[in-house]
């Protein structure tokens, strides 16, 4: 499972970051902000080669010493970046797959909610509740 | 000549490389390494300027080829690097260059020795050498040696740049002789074994004969050649050579030198396909001249066309025959290619732990070669892979090199984050716990230059858009980084800058804990350096803009106001120029012209005037959890020169919306506008303008300041009221009196007046108003109250500026009045302003005594008549009525008493008409209403009517105005027709008593004079004697006591207006007695007009007369 999950917007901001708690947090900012040069770089990439066949998951965008990042972006390019611990081999392409499909539809939801200002920061406890099952349970 | 046995001759304690050069890329390979080096002492800048002209000749055209020569200079070079020279030549260091300083002949041999010293360093590589020295000219004996340049000073070698290519030369043709030689070894002659220093024990009694062996040694041999033919600018060759290298050596798995033999191929093609080079700006290589611009169909000048024929490849040798006709495009990589040999040449290099630096210079390579060609994602894998290679023990210094040159390279792929993310950690490693001397410079530079990585500007203008949106805790971080690091290198004015940042723009972000600290070391800083407007100028250019605190307090809106009423200017109307729009030449269009910008703009509608204090009200509150204090609050203004009043201030924690009132005097008159407000908080100064500021609300900020004008002060003899319980009206009043009296009840009060400004008055008005109140009807509810009456006049000015005004009221719940003084003078009365002083004047009346029934009678002369008033005290005290020649009454409370007045008649004619004004009575009724009130007047004085409470030592007077019907103004009116009556010549009245003699004539006159409107008349009177015995019974039968002389019917013709008739008779008394005349109007003169008059109007005086027998003088 995730030890940290964010979305970021359009403009490379984060609207909600999520971590173990157990860890420095810092850390997985400083993660998936520099993700975000990936996530960019694929996107580039693939505006050019693929305009109507598009594939949101980005797959893994660089694998550091101890974890995994992986990437979603959607059609209105708001960016999903889930953090994976490393030594975690069982979790498979398919299920992180999952993850971010999951995490798309509940950030649909929270989008069509008519009091979310587009732009502000992410604080539906649905979301959050969501997120937190997909995060490592910590005891 | 050979390498490898000068290689063993040289000692080192470590076989490794250790020391990566991160600078490296491809075409590197394609060059000789020349080191350039100082020899004793020579100065750094001298030297380093020698230098720079050496290394400028960087390509050398070489002479009777049209090949060209690239040259690396390096002023320092391990030599433990150079003895990897044989794996890749472009490591070997082939020429040395000495620079030194002689001063004299004698000093030469020592100079010489030095030199020689140097060369051996180097010394088994070296294919040449040189020698600049500098402070000699001729001198020497041996200057002929072509290695020893001499030159008598560091400015003046113009030749240092020939004599450098000279040298390059001299390299080339010893480079060019050693790949001959290699190039034709016999394939039977045995071949030495190259290797690199870590392989050399490993070789140590292994069978030199077999097989396996001399293939390894021509593979490594065929390498060596293809770098001499890259290094020679035998660019074709050097592929071939490659390309036969690397099919021996994956033959034996020989890895190290496979993984070389990949480099070099790849190196060789990238210089084919990029001749501008790869290692970007700086490095930037120019293309040299001979070069046609089509660099993909360009053949190189004097390279062999080769391709390898597989037959070629002999097991038993090195065949040098590489003159077949091959097409290159199957010898040169593709640019695809390139990037997977160099894939595959790094992972055979990472077999090896020692060959770490040559694994980590190849990714490097890589990375530039695809940031080329624009393959970020595969660059970065590269580099990815660069990060994990360990290289052993580190020096810090290493440590940092490396991570600087990783950001590099990030963010040479445009990688700006990752870039950032590296350069951060080079400068966290500049300061390392590990590091006895930090550098705290150093530092502080490479994390300014992480800021663009992370979007974080240090211009609060880029925050003051809406909601910072970022990446606040990763900003913060590096904020925190930045002002540390400042403060280390021992600049707080840096460090006040930073942290006034991180609170201005953070401030959403930072918990309340954070808060406080930060604030906290914020103060600590300032109390050593305080904060400014100022602009920092970092040593290498960077501006660091000022950092306004505009939300330490934050300002939600920004009012300006008005003066208080009292010192309002007002414009005179009327004045030429005034109000004149200039804006439209039209007075009205539907078009309006829309500019939300101008809003700031807008002049608001009242003025300032010059050196009077005047107000802005801001709104705001303190986001901060603990009490903030506000020093130096002011203005910012412009347009007008301005004295600001600055105010200290301390917000409570957490505040809701306060309000803060900035004040200051403009000293001169114009328009002024204000820009915003200056704080110190924390102790940092702040110039907070208005337009920088979003969410802030303004009703405009531009006003008038008109010239100075006088300041008048009102001081009153009554207290001034403070309790108001109903404002009296909209407008404002400087100041109000009120006061409590009782129905008629005069006060005196005294207004003082005083000229407490600049300005002399010049000018002084006066005027008053009434406000009249709803419910002033009446006290009691009932209908015979008398009607408000009030005067209001003011005296003519006294000297000394006092003034006197008068107020008299009567019978009304209460009262109030304005006064308004205008006044003008000084530069603002030029100008056409006054201003305006109001006094209210309220006045709560209770009721005294009225009266509440009226009724006349008449008296016993026709002149007058007897007033009958029912009197009420309405008081709770005992009251004394009195009236003009007349009785007091005295009524205790709630009593009602009649009293009675004998009041001559008035002639209501008479009274001075007034001027009918058309303005002020518009109909008839109000003209009418009018002429009442004026006789209720006449009426009032006449009586007289005042009233005393003893008790209270209070009096007033007491009005019958209104309780006066038409009846009883009938009966008090002098009617117009007045006749008069005279006996013997005497006039007769009701009490006088004419006395005459019995049996004389008496004359009788009767007279009329006409005040009324109107001609009366013609009247016939008829004169009865009567004698009154006093016992009801009226005796007419006198025929025989009274005779009349001639008729006793008077007969009067018409009388004109203002004209009188007389009539006279006579009648005679023939017996003493008391005898009374009636004159009465004969009911024949029906017919005149006489009838149409009211009745009153006809009213005669009765005469009485005393007929005596003897002479009244006898008689008495």
């Amino acid at each position: 499972m995730a030890v940290c999950i964010a979305v970021i917007a359009k403009e490379n901001y984060p609207l909600y970051i999520r971590s173990v708690p157990t860890q420095n947090e810092l850390k997985f900012h400083y993660t998936v902000h520099t993700s975000l040069d990936v996530v960019e770089e694929k996107i580039s990439a693939a505006g050019k080669a693929m305009a109507d066949q598009r594939e949101l998951y980005l797959g893994l965008l660089y694998p550091t010493e101890d974890y995994k990042v992986y990437g979603y972006v959607t059609n209105s390019k708001v960016k999903f970046v889930i953090v994976v611990d490393s030594s975690n081999t069982s979790l498979r392409d398919n299920e992180i797959r999952s993850m971010f499909r999951k995490l798309h539809n509940s950030f649909t939801d929270v989008m069509c909610n008519p009091f979310y200002n587009p732009g502000d920061p992410v604080q539906s406890k649905v979301f959050e509740g969501m997120v937190s099952g997909m995060m490592v349970q910590v005891s | 000549m050979s390498c490898v046995q000068s290689c063993t001759s040289v000692p080192h304690s470590d076989e490794e490389m250790s020391v990566p050069d991160y600078m490296q890329c491809a075409e590197d390979h394609q060059t000789v390494l020349v080191v350039v080096q100082p020899v004793g002492i020579v100065p750094e800048d001298q030297f380093f300027r020698i230098y720079k002209r050496i290394a400028s000749v960087s390509q050398v055209s070489v002479r009777d080829s049209q090949r060209q020569l690239y040259i690396r200079y390096r002023h320092h070079y391990l030599p433990e690097n150079n003895e990897w020279g044989d794996f890749q030549t472009h490591r070997k260091v082939v020429g040395l260059i000495a620079v030194t300083t002689c001063a004299s002949a004698k000093e030469w041999p020592q100079t010489s020795e030095r030199f020689h010293g140097q060369k051996e360093v180097f010394g088994s590589t070296l294919y040449d050498s040189r020698l600049l020295v500098f402070g000699l000219q001729g001198e020497i004996a041996e200057q002929q040696r072509t290695d020893v340049a001499f030159y008598p000073a560091f400015d003046q070698c113009p030749d240092v740049e020939k004599r450098v290519e000279d040298f390059v030369e001299s390299i080339f043709i010893v480079l060019e002789s050693k790949r001959l030689d290699r190039a034709t070894d016999k394939s039977g002659d045995k071949i030495h074994l190259l290797c690199v220093p870590f392989e050399k024990k490993d070789f140590v009694g292994l069978d030199t004969d077999s097989r396996h062996y001399k293939k390894r040694c021509q593979g490594r041999m065929r390498k060596h050649v293809g770098d001499l033919c890259l290094q020679a600018g035998m660019l074709q060759d050097a592929l071939v050579h490659y390309h036969m290298a690397v099919e021996l050596l994956r033959g034996v798995n020989d890895f190290l030198w496979l993984g070389a033999a990949l480099e070099g191929l790849c190196s060789a093609s990238v210089i084919f396909h990029y001749p501008g080079g790869t290692a970007g700006k700086t490095g930037a290589r120019k293309p040299k001249q001979s070069q046609p611009a089509d660099a993909g169909k360009r053949h190189r000048p004097g390279a062999q066309e080769v391709l390898i024929d597989p037959g070629a490849l002999s097991a038993n040798g090195i065949s040098a025959d590489t003159s077949t006709e091959i097409g290159r495009a199957k010898n040169c990589l593709s640019p695809e290619d390139i990037i997977e040999k160099y894939k595959d040449a790094i992972s055979y290099y990472g077999k090896y732990k020692n060959a770490g630096v040559i694994e980590l210079e190849a990714c490097v390579k890589a990375v530039r070669v695809l940031a080329i060609q624009k393959r970020a994602m595969e660059a970065s894998e590269f580099l990815q892979n660069a990060v994990y290679i360990n290289l052993g023990q580190l020096s810090e210094e290493e440590k940092i090199q490396r991570y600087s040159i990783l950001s590099e390279l990030y963010d040479l792929i445009g990688f700006q984050r990752k870039s950032a993310f590296f350069k951060r950690v080079a400068a966290m490693q500049c300061v390392a716990p590990t590091i006895p001397e930090p550098g705290w410079r150093a530092c502080y530079k490479l994390l300014l230059e992480t800021l663009p990585g992370y979007s974080l500007s240090l211009d609060p203008k880029d925050f003051s858009k809406g909601t910072h949106r970022g990446w606040a805790a990763v900003q913060m971080r590096l904020l925190h980084e930045l002002v540390y690091a400042s403060r280390r290198m021992g600049n707080p004015a840096l460090s006040v800058r930073h942290l006034s940042f991180l609170l201005q723009t953070m401030l959403d972000f930072v918990s309340d804990q954070e808060k406080k600290e930060v604030t906290q070391s914020l103060e600590n800083y300032t109390s050593k350096c305080p904060g400014g407007m100022e602009v920092i100028t970092l040593p290498d250019g960077l501006k660091l803009p000022p950092v306004p605190f505009t939300k330490l307090p934050i300002v939600r809106s920004v009012k300006l106001l008005d003066l208080p009423a009292s010192l309002r200017p007002h414009k005179v109307k009327g004045l030429l120029g005034q109000n004149m729009s200039t804006a439209s030449p039209f007075i009205y269009s539907p078009i309006i012209m829309h500019n939300r910008g101008e809003e700031r703009c807008k002049k608001i509608d009242f003025q300032w005037v010059q050196g009077d204090v005047c107000e802005v009200q801001l709104m705001v509150y303190n986001p901060m959890p603990f009490e903030l204090r506000v020093e130096n609050m002011g203005l910012l203004t412009s347009g007008v020169e301005f004295e600001s009043l600055p105010a200290a201030l301390s917000l409570p924690a957490e505040s809701g919306l306060y309000p803060v009132t900035l004040v200051g005097v403009p000293r001169t008159s114009g328009n002024i506008t204000v820009n915003g407000y200056h704080t110190s908080v924390f102790g940092v100064n702040s110039d907070c303008l208005l337009e920088g500021l979003t969410n802030v609300k303004t009703g405009g900020c531009l006003v008038e300041v008109v010239p100075s004008l006088p300041r008048l002060q009102l001081t009153t003899s009554l207290p001034r009221s403070v309790n108001v319980l109903a404002p009296l009206s909209k407008e404002e009043l400087s100041s109000r009196v009120s006061l409590q009296l009782f129905n008629g009840e005069t006060q005196q009060l005294t207004i003082t007046l005083e000229n407490i400004g600049t300005e002399d008055i010049q000018s002084l008005e006066l005027t008053s108003k009434m406000v009249n109140t709803k419910d002033g009807i009446s006290v009691t509810g009932l209908p015979i109250s008398s009607p408000l009456r009030h005067v209001l006049k003011p005296r003519a000015e006294k000297s000394g500026g006092t003034e006197g005004g008068k107020t008299e009221y009567s019978h009304i719940k209460s009262l109030e009045a304005v006064l308004n003084f205008k006044y003008s003078g000084g530069p603002g009365k030029v100008e056409g302003y006054y201003r305006e002083l109001s006094l209210g004047v309220h006045v709560d009346v209770e009721p005294s005594v009225f009266f509440t029934r009226v009724s006349t009678l008449p008296a016993t002369s026709t002149r007058q008549c007897h007033l009958l008033l029912d009197v009420f005290n309405s008081t709770e005290h005992e009251v004394t009525v009195s009236a003009k020649n007349n009785q007091d009454l005295v009524l205790h409370a709630s009593e009602c008493q009649r009293m009675a007045i004998q009041v001559d008649r008035i002639d209501f004619e008479s009274l001075p008409q007034r001027e009918p004004d058309p303005q002020r009575y518009a109909s008839a009724k109000q003209l009418e209403e009018e002429r009442l009130r004026a006789q209720g007047c006449q009426i009032n004085s006449k009586l007289g009517l005042c009233w005393t409470i003893p008790s209270l030592r209070r009096q007033g007077e007491a009005s019958v105005e209104g309780v006066l019907n038409q009846l009883v103004l009938e009966h008090l009116q002098l009617a117009p027709l007045q006749w008069d009556v005279a006996v013997s010549g005497k006039p007769c009245d009701c009490d006088v008593v004419a006395q005459c003699r019995v049996g004389e004539a008496v004359e009788l006159e009767v007279r009329l004079t006409n005040r009324s409107q109107g001609p009366v008349g013609p009247f016939a009177l008829t004169a009865i004697p009567c004698q009154d015995y006093q016992n009801g019974v009226l005796n007419h039968e006198l025929q025989d006591a009274v005779t009349f002389i001639g008729s006793n019917t008077f007969h009067i013709d018409a009388v004109k207006p203002q004209e009188k008739a007389v009539c006279a008779g006579a009648l005679l008394f023939l017996c003493t007695g008391d005898f009374y005349l009636n004159i009465r109007f004969q009911d024949d003169s029906s017919s005149s007009g006489g009838r149409e008059l009211p009745l009153s109007w006809f009213c005669l005086p009765s005469v009485h007369i005393k007929a005596l027998d003897t002479p009244p003088e006898a008689g008495a």
